[in-house]
């Protein structure tokens, strides 16, 4: 099994679409009853002046059952997680939560994963962390590692196999 | 003093494989507290970088860490404001989700482990003001931070959402400030940009618009006439610190703002040397204080 079966590009990874879609479908009858569009959410959302997200309006487009249109749509990818939304909400709406769960759906439905993501996700699979450590310079240009400067060893799953096994095991799970 | 706080200190991914100057001004300056950070081994990522791409995964990865903390029986110390958030909503849910948990540690158990609830997660902002108190850092200051006029950046995912219990409030947050007055210097508690995002949660896929946020905040920063600014996250402080000068040129403007991790500040304002600090390692101009700042 490789990172292909985690993410894009393989199969469709059924079951998981399953669970992500009852998932949407439980937020678009939260939001069916609740949201009643006032873009509080846009008004103080991160991404909206920058790149032009505007959360009340995938709240909107929800509500009518358009998640294909969504998922397959770049913006959800502009959200910056600054939970600004959910926190403001006067109706206790969580727009960063359906794109979560929309963003999910593309990555289940084996749409291609922008950015970096699949190069942390193949590092977490391998290390367990995001990153190996890395030479960093100094504001005096010379440059060092973690041990040179007297840091102890890096926390890390020593055990790669069982680590990766587990992690698979979401990738194809049928729970 | 004999009583130590002690903590299992959860590194994450991002402090202990290039933000340096976090990990080494936390393990000098907490001990000042007696505050003791125990080592565990086979820590993984938090899991909040794969929330985008599968949730699943996400809570696996932080339930498994908060779980070798368990086996310790240690509360976890995560410096990181995603990595905390990340433990912190894993808690929240697998506390009231039994459904979940059992889940959860269906998969746990290939690795002979279990999340059972038991231990708390701290950030550097609770731990400092809550757990050690104001009081205590000032009775360590032995070079106040004089005449520093400082911005603080919270960082979103210190601070939200409030629902769960974040170390400080959601949208007038104030400690970091308090602890900064403890430390002689002179914190600037409200600027219209206090609570902007770094950018850096876009840094894997819109990385232009990721330094572009950075720069106008460090732009208006430097428009009020703060001299400095200081953070508490290892992804803030990648974006306004080692990617200043790349922020600059993304918006076009020249910026020159010192930035600090608290804990380097702690360290300074309780005499320890610059360089145990990690000072070197800032790459934005700090000497614009440290030195002629007098500390
Ligand atoms: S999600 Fe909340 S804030 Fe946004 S439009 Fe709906 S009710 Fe208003
Ligand atoms: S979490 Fe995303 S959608 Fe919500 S306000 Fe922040 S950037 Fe906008």
């Amino acid at each position: 099994m490789t990172i292909v079966d985690l993410t894009s590009m393989g199969e469709p990874q059924t079951e998981q679409q399953r669970e992500i879609n009852a998932r949407l479908v439980s937020l678009q009858n939260e939001i069916s009853s609740y949201c009643y569009q006032c873009a509080k959410c846009t008004s103080g959302c991160e991404a909206h002046k920058l790149l032009e997200l505007e959360p009340h309006k995938i709240v909107a487009l929800l509500k009518r059952g358009l998640i294909n249109e969504l998922v397959n749509s770049d913006i959800i990818w502009t959200c910056m997680t600054c939970m600004k939304c959910r926190e403001r909400c006067p109706q206790r709406v969580a727009p960063i939560e359906i794109l979560f769960a929309l963003k999910n759906m593309a990555v289940a439905s084996g749409k291609q994963i922008p950015g970096k993501y699949t190069a942390m996700l193949q590092s977490i699979l391998s290390l367990g962390l995001i990153q190996d450590i890395q030479q960093i310079t100094t504001r005096m240009n010379t440059t060092v590692k973690r041990d040179e400067l007297g840091l102890p060893p890096l926390s890390k799953p020593t055990d790669a196999q069982k680590f990766q096994a587990a992690v698979m095991k979401i990738a194809t799970e049928k729970v | 003093m004999t009583t130590h706080m002690k903590y299992a200190l959860y590194p994450g991914c991002l402090m202990p494989t290039e933000q340096y100057a976090y990990e080494l001004s936390l393990r000098e300056s907490l001990p000042v507290l007696q505050v003791q950070l125990v080592d565990v081994p086979e820590f993984s990522c938090c899991g909040e970088p794969m929330k985008s791409v599968n949730q699943l995964l996400s809570l696996y990865l932080a339930a498994r860490n908060i779980a070798l903390a368990e086996q310790q029986q240690l509360d976890l110390y995560a410096p990181c404001a995603m990595c905390h958030l990340a433990l912190s909503e894993c808690k929240h849910i697998l506390d009231h989700n039994t459904a979940m948990r059992e889940r959860i540690n269906t998969l746990l158990s290939a690795e002979n482990l279990t999340y059972t609830g038991s231990q708390q997660v701290v950030h550097t902002i609770d731990l400092l003001y809550d757990h050690i108190g104001i009081e205590k850092i000032k009775q360590q200051v032995k070079h106040p931070l004089k005449g520093w006029k400082l911005a603080v950046h919270y960082g979103c995912h210190a601070i939200r959402p409030k629902e769960i219990g974040r170390p400080d409030d959601s949208e007038h947050p104030l400690k970091i400030e308090a602890i900064l007055r403890a430390l002689g210097a002179e914190p600037v508690e409200d600027y219209p940009e206090k609570l902007d995002c770094c950018g850096a949660p876009l840094l894997a896929n819109l990385p232009e618009s990721a330094l572009t946020k950075t720069g106008q905040k460090l732009q208006a920063i430097q428009h009020h006439g703060i001299q400095g600014l200081v953070d508490v996250c290892p992804w803030c402080h990648k974006m306004f610190d080692a990617r200043q000068t790349k922020a600059g040129e993304t918006i076009a403007a020249k910026l020159d703002v010192p930035v600090f991790y608290l804990t380097q500040l702690l360290g300074l304002a309780f005499g320890l040397p610059a360089e145990k600090l990690g000072l070197h390692l800032n790459q934005s101009p700090v000497e614009k204080l440290t030195v002629e700042g007098g500390a």
